[in-house]
């Protein structure tokens, strides 16, 4: 039957392009806009698994509306089950051009953190920060690509004082040392520099702008998180459970945004499927009661006509995942050079795409195929 | 006297236009033997292709039963209505009623998938049919690169792929000219003297004076039922 089914789609060549188009243009919108969230998504993954062993201290007032110490790391890493605590200042790379996205960001740790920090990340060249490291920097891998940067060049770094009613833009060039490899994580826009230098760079005194706290082992992270915030004074506490819920709620509404954008230009796609077949089976009318007629069942007219929407939905998967997955790629590759990507195509994304525009085109057929199938052999005869 | 393999009994259609009865065929019975090639004339609204409907399920009738080879069909449901169409009845229409997609062949396999004859039963079967019909050398053309004639044959071949029981025929010949007319009356008369049953309704004297046997009809009842001189 598949032949015939075939057959009745190739047969109407202009009608059938138009509506699988329509679908394409849908499953272009699921691609893109899909892969947008999963590329946000993974980022935040990539980015907690990083740093998922550590609890999170942060000025109780908020995440930057306080300060916060150096010397409260101290007093974190007295908590009983805290092996190690340390404090992160985190500032833009250049806060007078802020990405839409976050931009790239300048991340002062102690050089001998950065291991606890960055865990397994390796370097792609040059080495890591030391101890006694000045104006030195090791970037990560979008912004060295970004900035066309290697070990050995200069990357300047900017920071915004406000003093009375003005502000002053200070700038001044750091010597790369290091370029980290690709970690599909924040660390990517990440420009590492030494915490005593952000500190005076960014005239911060010895605060920072939260402190990560790593559990001994075998502690449970969730009770030391507790344990910290009774232990210390004017802290509030993350514990890696904590932060992903909080970030996958935000995250949740990206998604649905996206998604729902995406859906309703694939329900669209599939209102022109419906349309099609409603005309297709409208024009064999007479073809489906001599089918009828021939001892054709009712489940036979419903597998050739939802078959035909079914193949014209899978068709515009394919064609719309081709033209998504096209236009993704070219957009990440201009990005890239700009420091930043957008959109991750998934193996998930792809099977999502594929199912869902072949459910669409059989539900839009749904409705065409029982009209058909329904027909009076007799009437549908006499049909012109 | 063969056994019968169509029996009519009491056979009525009445349709409402609006709140008016009007009685399509009133109490109509007869019997037709196996390899009987019978024709039913009769005026227009005489009620002739309203009992071809009745036998070939396209429609139910008010009252009565038809009988094909002993099997009551009338009360079929709408779910067994297919199987005893594909397995007793073969179809022959006056406009053809070939599917214009697809070729001559795949014409006469359609009606066999229906059946789920296995594909390369079908094909064979097709063949061998279509080569019967003289058509061998259009096996691949699509109706509409087929005369008239040819289409016809088409749709007789396609008739009998399933080896009915009975073919009925509606106007057969309402679309040809005369001499394939002739060439069609002819090759339903030798599918009738190898055995097939075959009933033919038609306006044309020309047609039913070929048959074995002529039913006249006159609003909705049978005025006659006659055996041809000479056949």
């Amino acid at each position: 039957m598949f032949d015939i089914i075939f057959r009745n789609i190739t047969q109407r060549k202009l009608r059938t392009g138009l509506t699988v188009f329509g679908i394409a243009l849908g499953i272009f919108a699921v691609i893109v806009m899909g892969g947008m969230s999963e590329h946000f998504n993974q980022t935040f993954d990539k980015s907690i698994s990083l740093t998922a062993d550590k609890i999170r201290v942060f000025p109780e007032i908020g995440f930057g509306g306080g300060n916060l110490n150096d010397s409260k790391a101290r007093e974190v890493k007295r908590v009983a089950g805290v092996a190690d605590a340390y404090g992160v200042l985190q500032a833009a790379l250049d806060p007078e051009s802020l990405g839409f996205f976050g931009g790239d960001a300048v991340i002062g740790v102690e050089p001998e953190k950065f291991p606890s920090l960055l865990k397994d990340t390796k370097l792609e060249e040059g080495r890591f920060l030391a101890f006694g490291d000045g104006y030195r920097t090791v970037l990560g891998s979008s912004v060295a690509r970004e900035f066309n940067l290697k070990a050995g060049d200069e990357i300047q770094i900017k920071s915004k004082r406000v003093q009375r009613t003005s502000s002053i833009t200070h700038a001044r060039n750091f010597t790369v040392v290091g370029v980290m490899e690709y970690t599909g994580s924040f660390f990517d826009n990440g420009v590492l520099i030494p915490l005593n230098i952000a500190q005076k760079f960014y005239d911060r005194g010895d605060t920072v702008s939260f402190i990560l706290a790593v559990p001994d082992p075998n502690v449970d992270a969730e009770d030391l998180s507790k344990r910290i915030e009774l232990n210390v004074e004017k802290i509030k506490t993350f514990s890696p459970e904590q932060l992903r819920k909080q970030i996958e709620q935000s995250l949740i509404v990206f998604t649905l945004i996206t998604i729902s954008a995406a859906v309703l230009a694939a329900i669209i796609g599939g209102l022109s499927v419906m349309n099609t077949m409603l005309m297709s089976v409208s024009e064999r009318t007479k073809e489906f009661g001599l089918m009828k007629a021939l001892g054709a069942q009712t489940q036979d007219i419903l597998y050739m006509t939802m078959g035909e929407a079914a193949i014209m939905g899978v068709m515009g998967g394919i064609c719309g995942i081709i033209g998504g997955g096209a236009l993704v790629y070219y957009l990440n590759d201009f990005l890239a050079s700009k420091g930043t990507v957008l959109f991750t195509v998934t193996p998930r994304l792809l099977v999502i795409s594929i199912v869902f525009s072949t459910l669409l085109g059989v539900l839009s057929g749904l409705y065409p195929a029982y009209r058909a199938a329904k027909m009076s052999p007799m009437e549908a005869l006499r049909y012109e | 006297m063969n056994e019968p393999i169509l029996r009519v009994r009491g056979l009525s259609k009445t349709y409402m236009q609006g709140k008016i009865p009007v009685h399509a065929l009133r109490d109509v019975s007869f019997d037709v033997s196996k390899g009987e090639f019978l024709s039913i004339v009769g005026p227009s609204g005489s009620g002739k292709s309203t009992f071809l409907s009745m036998i070939g399920l396209l429609d139910k009738p008010t009252n009565g039963s038809v009988f094909i080879d002993g099997i009551e069909v009338t009360g079929a449901t709408d779910s067994d209505a297919p199987r005893i169409r594909r397995e007793k009845i073969g179809f022959v229409f006056q406009h053809f009623n070939l599917i214009p997609t697809l070729s001559a062949l795949e014409n006469v396999d359609l009606a066999m998938r229906f059946a789920r004859v296995p594909k390369t039963r079908r094909k064979e079967r097709a063949i061998e049919l279509l080569n019967k019909m003289g058509l061998s050398d259009r096996i691949n053309h699509k109706p509409s690169e087929l005369s008239g004639g040819e289409q016809q044959r088409v749709a007789i071949a396609r008739a009998m792929a399933n080896k009915p029981a009975i073919i009925l025929a509606d106007e057969p010949t309402g679309e040809v000219d005369t001499k394939t007319r002739d060439m069609i009356v002819e090759l339903l008369r030798g599918l009738s003297e190898n055995g097939q049953t075959i009933l033919i309704v038609t306006h044309d004297t020309a047609v039913s004076s070929r048959t074995k046997r002529v039913i006249r009809m006159l609003d909705g009842m049978i005025e006659s039922d006659t055996k041809v001189e000479g056949y």
